[in-house]
Parts: structure tokens; sequence; C-alpha cells
């Protein structure tokens, strides 16, 4: 170990962290932003099928397959740029934070792009959503049930969003962060 | 075993994800889209009825796939302390990780080819042997200092 690399082992700091952080979440979250929005506009400009199978209900999964290696990709980043030695707990804090930043630029550019660009977007999503499932072969009361609680859904303010969003995307992160923890850092002597 | 604690807090959540991801059904709840634990899993899985099990005749929250995912994490999670003493090395952990992501990959590309026609079942057992792979892989961090 030179003196370099001893001298960053003595300065880690929570400040350490946030590059890191900032820059994977700062991607994905974009990633995951633009995601949506792709699979938003599919939605609203496909005909009603009457499947559950729609681009609405796949983005979820796509989207949460995508955002959930970014965990692992931060423990990469920092390992690369900060310091090749990080304990587990380190990892899982990168991994959660990576997380909660995900969710709130995913969410702040959503709610911008319905702010600036398309205020008619989330109604034209639910209308479209609607539509689908008027189309599907079920009783009419439990149809209308699901019309109810999807509309219901789709209109949760920005900070219940947060609250749904930042503790599971976080958990998944966390998890994967703790998989690149085994992967790409080192221990330290002291530890082996 | 090392870092005790925050093996107990990662169990904890799991733990409560797995709960969580049962539904609205072992709730009393009639459904589990709008239920809040459909709504704090809404963002992560696409919760399809006819790809999903049902609790008390309520879909669960997520579809079979993430189930088993969740439900592997959580039973390759409480299998640590075993898999510490078994001492598997890293590179096998990481090989079985890789084979269950294969696995995950193969199955999702032969259905949507048409080569076959997976099942809630295949799709649990898959994402179970995913879960418990991942568990194996971040089960090296827990081995006590020699």
């Amino acid at each position: 170990m030179n003196e370099h690399d001893t001298a960053q082992e003595h300065k880690f700091s929570i400040a350490s962290y946030w590059p890191s952080i900032v820059i994977v979440g700062a991607i994905f979250g974009l990633v995951s932003f633009v995601a949506g929005l792709f699979f938003g506009y599919q939605q609203i400009n496909s005909e009603p099928t009457g499947s559950f199978f729609s681009p609405a209900t796949i983005s979820s999964g796509i989207i949460c397959l995508i955002t959930a290696f970014a965990g692992m990709v931060t423990v990469w980043h920092y390992t690369k740029e900060v310091s090749p030695f990080l304990k587990l707990g380190q990892g899982a804090a990168l991994g959660f934070l990576t997380g909660a930043v995900i969710t709130v630029i995913s969410l702040v550019l959503s709610e911008l792009w319905v702010l600036l660009f398309d205020p008619e977007y989330n109604q034209k999503i639910l209308e479209s959503i609607i539509a689908n499932i008027e189309a599907m072969d079920m009783p009419s009361s439990t149809r209308d049930d699901l019309i109810d609680t999807m509309a219901d859904s789709m209109d949760q303010s920005a900070l219940r969003q947060l609250f749904w969003g930042i503790p599971v995307t976080g958990l998944f992160n966390l998890i994967t962060a703790l998989i690149g923890v085994a992967i790409f850092a080192e221990k330290k002597e002291d530890e082996l | 075993m090392q870092h005790r604690w925050f093996y107990t807090s990662i169990l904890a959540s799991l733990i409560f994800l797995v709960i969580v991801s049962l539904g609205g059904g072992i709730w009393g709840a009639e459904q589990t889209i709008g239920h809040w634990t459909g709504r704090l899993l809404e963002g992560v899985c696409h919760q399809m009825p006819d790809r999903s099990f049902s609790i008390n005749g309520v879909q669960m929250a997520v579809n079979t796939r993430c189930f088993g995912i969740f439900a592997g994490l959580l039973a390759g999670w409480l299998s640590i302390p075993v898999m510490i003493r078994l001492k598997a090395s890293k590179k096998w952990t990481l090989r079985f990780l890789l084979c269950t992501v294969f696995l995950q990959i193969a199955d999702f590309t032969g259905n949507l080819l048409g080569l076959w026609v997976n099942t809630n079942i295949s799709r649990f057992m898959l994402g179970l042997l995913l879960g418990i792979a991942v568990a194996a892989v971040i089960s090296e961090l827990f081995k006590q200092k020699q």
C-alpha cells in the first residue's frame, strides 16, 4: 500500500461518498426518467387491448431492473475513484443513498416535465389506462373498483411518492451495493 | 460471524419486504392495487394478476418472479450463518449468481420468443434461486476476521 492510499484511508468521511452517489444517482435517475417517459408515451399512443400487459405495467419492472444495479455501480465508482477499501456498512450507505438520489432526481424531472412541457401528461396516461381497463373482460363492479384505485394511484403527491419510493429503491440498491462490496472492494490487511 | 447488528437490520427489512409482498389479502383487503402494500411496490413490479400468486383470493403485491427473489433473499439471508460455516469460495458463489442471472435471462427470452411457456411456479423457482445466490455472494462479507 502506498502513501497516497494510506492518506485516503485516513481522510475517509461521509463527504467522500457524495461524488459517487450523486454521479451514479444522477445518471440512473435520468435513465429512469427517460425510460418512464418512453413507456408513458407508448401507453398514451397505444390502442386499448384489454390486456394487463401494457407499456404502463411493464415499465415499472424494467425501470426497477435497471435502477437496482446503481448500488453496485456506485460501489465500483467509489473503489475506482476514491478508495479501494470499503467496509460493509459503508457500501450499504452508498447503495441506500444512491437509491434515494435516483428516486428524488427521477421524481423532480418528472414533475418538471409535466410543469414545463406536457401539463396533460398524467391525465393522458390515466385516460389510456382507463380505456384499457374498460376493454377488459371482467365484472363491471370489479372494473369500476380497478379504475377508481388506478385513478387514486396516479393522483399521488410528490411527497407521497418519495415516501413510498425511497425505502424500496434504497433497499434494492443497498443489496446490490453489498454485492459490489463483495466483488470490487479490497480488504485491509488487518481484516484478512 | 461479524456485523451482527447490520445482519439483523437487513433481516428485519427483508422480513418486512416479504410480508408486504404478500399483498392486501393477509390484511383483509378486497384487492392489492390501491392498498398500501400494492402502492409500496408498484414502482418495482408490473403487478399483473395472472402472473401473481394470490392469498385469500387477493393477488399478491408483486408477481411470482419478484416474490421468488424476495423470498430467496430472505431464505438466503437466514442461511448466511450456515453459508459462512460451509466456507464456499467467493469464486463459486459468484459463478452461482451468474448462473442464476443467466437462467432468468434465458427463461424470459425463451418465453418471449415462444420457445417455451414459463409458469408462475417456474418464475417463482428461478427468482428464488436468484435471491439465494445474491445472499450467498453477500455472505462473504460476514465472515469472521481470521
